[in-house]
């Protein structure tokens, strides 16, 4: 089962590359006379509300969000793996300050912090680098969540024979942390799994508050957007494509995180 | 015994079926005429001295007695409580004669000495009336009573468009403001449940009638629901629960128009702007070279004429907008200066424009004489899809002339901290609702020294000569005898601010209403209220 999301997720990904590279549409451009379209020869899930190719848009959004994301994800794991492993070798006054202060931002309301500080941002950014910051912050702000289970993994290793060996015969921290990751693979991967999906959604959530990914960068946030407009969901049902893909995907990204699990 | 009590059953049985065909055969009872819409949220008060906003100024046009009317659709005041009114030839000394026998809705006299009272609390610093502001100096006037049926009232200075004020004092039992209860207009406040509804009731003693002598309003009651949801708002509309929609977004109304054909009126251009604008402001931390841009009058009318208008209406607004060339709208029909020049767009013309004032292309992209890519945030508000719209539009259509625009999309909070604030920002997006034609009611927009004089606010002295002669204008239209005379300031600061383009504007979104059918005697207008501005009139049910 783990095999086929991944491969199906591999395959829409080659997809929508083939489609950025192969569409003759930028993902920007408007053709005025052809707004709300529906599926035709040229554009072949018809256009949205400004008249741009959806397929392109579409495809773009589907990297963009996992590509994003992906990042995102590797960076809130990595942060939280540090601080778990941290907490859990450092002096015991200092495991305890770095584990409440994940506790602490774990209480933070996230959403409205991520929306004051893309208010607080320069305004003029081209949209790859509004791309760039949201993702950022969503794998600055990730992290908490993993701290503890980090944490209780590695206070687990800590007292294993190898690392006590290892440590009596002076290996360096770092040599030692290198020894100790592929211990915490498992918690790893099924964490980076776990964000990415999360970030996805993040990511979608702004974009209808308007405050994710600038225009005319194409994100899922931005095609969602276009739901709320309920005269233009009425027009054409086309515009129920990107959140079906988007379902498809956050299931597809579920099936392989519940083979991890298992 | 047993046959004792089915004797006694049946009898029961045949006097209650005879009831209910009794009932049924009756002629039906008459409807109570009703009629219910929405507001957009609760109104933020009842006191008609205190209005502020859009909802409460609803109930208080739908229930407040006034001396004079705005008639919404000549645009013309006309007498209401008072049967007659005059101006002095200073213009300092306005006398009201009231019509005789004026009840309030509990049925109590309504004399001068209620709208003395009423006047005065108004004008009373105290009170914090925001309609006071429009008796220029609202301290200095002063109010009498020669007898029971005459008011003066006298101004230090003569007050242009004086009438139409009038029309937002409602007059209340002296001394005993009631929140509405006790009114001598149309109908008073029944009923309120917060985030719920409205109720209004007709004024028993209205001193309304038609010209068959009946009383008026004809409606018995009206409901004002409470809805924010303007999807449930139109829901309801078509499902007949409401029976009109003051406002249709224009992105719903051919939906609203495929389900219910005859209900949508499309009036053509409100009173009301889109535009945009360039930050001008001396102490906004921007890049001198980009201010330097935004100062140039050619940079500015060389972004107007890059941006097809006509597709921002078309594809924005559905079809449902009017390009715009000027802050006066078409519907205003006695403002508007025909003479100013059509809306033109030629991105070829804003190219070569540009290349005079010293821009050259490189590529696809504009440099600026010192070489720096012309590249430049507008912002806009988030949740408003026209704008959004018309920002992305906006975006494309400067791309053609090599300008990176960052479309940046802020909810209304932070938006307004830039704007009035921290002047952090470099260009914006944003529209204005004009509630009265009177070109003296935008003075807080167009005089230099005002802090809503957005591109530039609050100027110690005007920065350029064309703001000191827009600020020059303003006033002596203010302080003008003769509407003719002020007709000829107004439409040369239009001309002035044409040919400048400190704001640049865009569309005006049409009129947009939905009326049921079943509603009768309804009467359009571009001015607030759209659609009940002739309540007394309208009957329910009659079609």
């Amino acid at each position: 089962m783990r095999l086929i999301a991944a491969s199906i997720l591999l395959l829409l990904t080659l997809t929508a590359s083939v489609v950025m590279l192969g569409v003759p549409y930028h993902y920007a451009q408007q053709d005025r006379d052809n707004i709300n379209a529906g599926a035709t020869h040229q554009h072949w899930t018809g256009t949205d509300d400004l008249g741009r190719d959806r397929t392109v848009r579409l495809a773009g959004a589907l990297l963009l969000g996992l590509i994003g994301a992906a990042a995102a994800s590797a960076l809130a794991g990595s942060l939280a793996v540090s601080a778990g492993m941290g907490a859990a070798f450092a002096p015991v006054w200092l495991g305890r300050i770095i584990l409440y202060l994940s506790d602490v931002a774990l209480t933070l309301p996230w959403l409205f912090l991520l929306m004051m500080v893309r208010s607080a941002l320069p305004l003029n950014l081209a949209p790859i680098h509004s791309a760039t910051l949201t993702f950022l912050l969503l794998g600055l702000l990730g992290w908490p969540a993993f701290v503890r289970a980090n944490h209780a993994r590695a206070r687990t290793l800590r007292t294993a024979g190898w690392l006590v060996h290892g440590r009596a015969a002076g290996l360096h921290p770092l040599q030692l942390a290198r020894q100790l990751l592929p211990h915490l693979a498992p918690l790893l991967l099924t964490q980076f799994l776990i964000y990415i999906p999360v970030c996805i959604v993040a990511e979608a959530n702004l974009g209808t508050m308007g405050l994710g990914i600038s225009e005319p960068l194409p994100s899922w946030g931005s095609m969602l957007l276009a739901l709320q407009n309920s005269a233009l969901s009425a027009n054409t049902h086309w515009i129920y494509l990107p959140i079906a893909l988007l379902v498809f995907v956050l299931l597809l990204l579920e099936m392989l995180l519940v083979e991890v699990k298992s | 015994m047993n046959a004792g009590k089915i004797t006694l059953a049946r009898k029961i049985f045949f006097l209650v079926l005879g009831a209910l065909l009794a009932l049924l055969l009756l002629p039906a009872p008459v409807v109570a005429q009703e009629i219910a819409w929405s507001l957009k949220y609760d109104p933020r008060t009842f006191d008609p001295a205190l209005v502020d906003d859009q909802a409460s100024e609803m109930v208080r046009f739908l229930t407040g007695g006034v001396l004079l009317r705005l008639n919404r659709v000549t645009q013309q005041v006309e007498p209401s409580l008072a049967s007659s009114w005059t101006i002095s030839p200073d213009g300092k000394l306005i006398t009201f004669h009231l019509r005789d026998h004026l009840r309030f809705s509990d049925g109590s006299a309504l004399t001068s000495a209620d709208v003395v009272s009423t006047l005065k609390r108004v004008l009373d610093p105290a009170t914090q009336a925001p309609v006071a502001e429009e008796f220029i100096d609202a301290k200095s006037v002063t109010v009498d009573a020669p007898d029971t049926l005459t008011v003066r009232v006298h101004l230090p200075q003569r007050v242009v468009g004086i009438g139409k004020v009038f029309d937002e004092i409602a007059i209340e039992p002296a001394n005993h403001p009631s929140q509405g209860r006790i009114t001598a207009g149309s109908f008073f406040v029944a009923d309120y449940k917060r985030g719920e509804s409205v109720l209004l009731q007709h004024n028993p003693y209205y001193w309304r009638r038609d010209v068959n002598g009946s009383q008026l309003p004809y409606l018995a009651t009206v409901k004002l629901g409470i809805l924010t949801n303007r999807d449930q708002d139109e829901l309801r509309f078509v499902r007949g629960q409401y029976q009109l929609i003051e406002s249709v977004p224009a992105e719903n109304f051919s939906v609203l128009a495929q389900k219910a054909p005859h209900a949508v009126h499309d009036l053509g251009p409100s009173l009301n702007t889109e535009q945009m604008w360039f930050n001008q402001s001396p102490v906004a931390p921007i890049p001198a070279f980009e201010r330097a841009w935004f100062t140039s009058r050619a940079f500015r009318n060389a972004i107007s004429l890059a941006i097809r208008r006509s597709d921002l209406a078309r594809i924005a607004y559905d079809g449902h907008a009017t390009p715009a060339n000027g802050f006066v709208s078409p519907a205003n029909k006695i403002w508007y200066n025909q003479s100013l020049p059509p809306v033109h767009e030629d991105t070829n013309a804003a190219l070569a424009l540009l290349i005079k004032e010293g821009f050259h292309k490189n590529g696809a992209t504009l440099i600026d004489r010192d070489g720096h890519p012309v590249t430049f945030s507008l912002l806009t508000n988030a949740g408003n899809h026209a704008r959004e719209k018309m920002a992305s539009l906006v975006q494309q259509d400067l791309a053609a002339i090599g300008i990176t625009v960052n479309v940046v999309m802020l909810d209304f909070p932070a938006l307004i901290e830039r704007l009035m604030h921290t002047q952090n920002y470099e260009a914006a997006l944003l529209g204005l609702s004009n509630v009265e034609p009177d070109p003296s009611s935008m003075m807080n927009v167009w005089l230099s020294s005002s802090p809503n004089h957005q591109w530039n606010p609050s100027e110690k002295t005007p920065a350029t000569p064309w703001e000191a002669e827009i600020d020059r204008l303003m006033n002596a239209q203010s302080a003008a005898a003769s509407d003719a005379e002020r007709k000829r300031s107004v439409d040369r600061v239009q001309q002035i601010i044409s040919e400048e383009q400190p704001f640049i504007y865009l569309v005006y979104p049409n009129a947009l209403y939905a009326v049921s059918p079943s509603l009768s005697n309804v009467q359009f207008s571009v001015l607030q209220p759209g659609i009940v501005s002739n309540i007394d009139f309208i009957k329910a049910g009659a079609k």
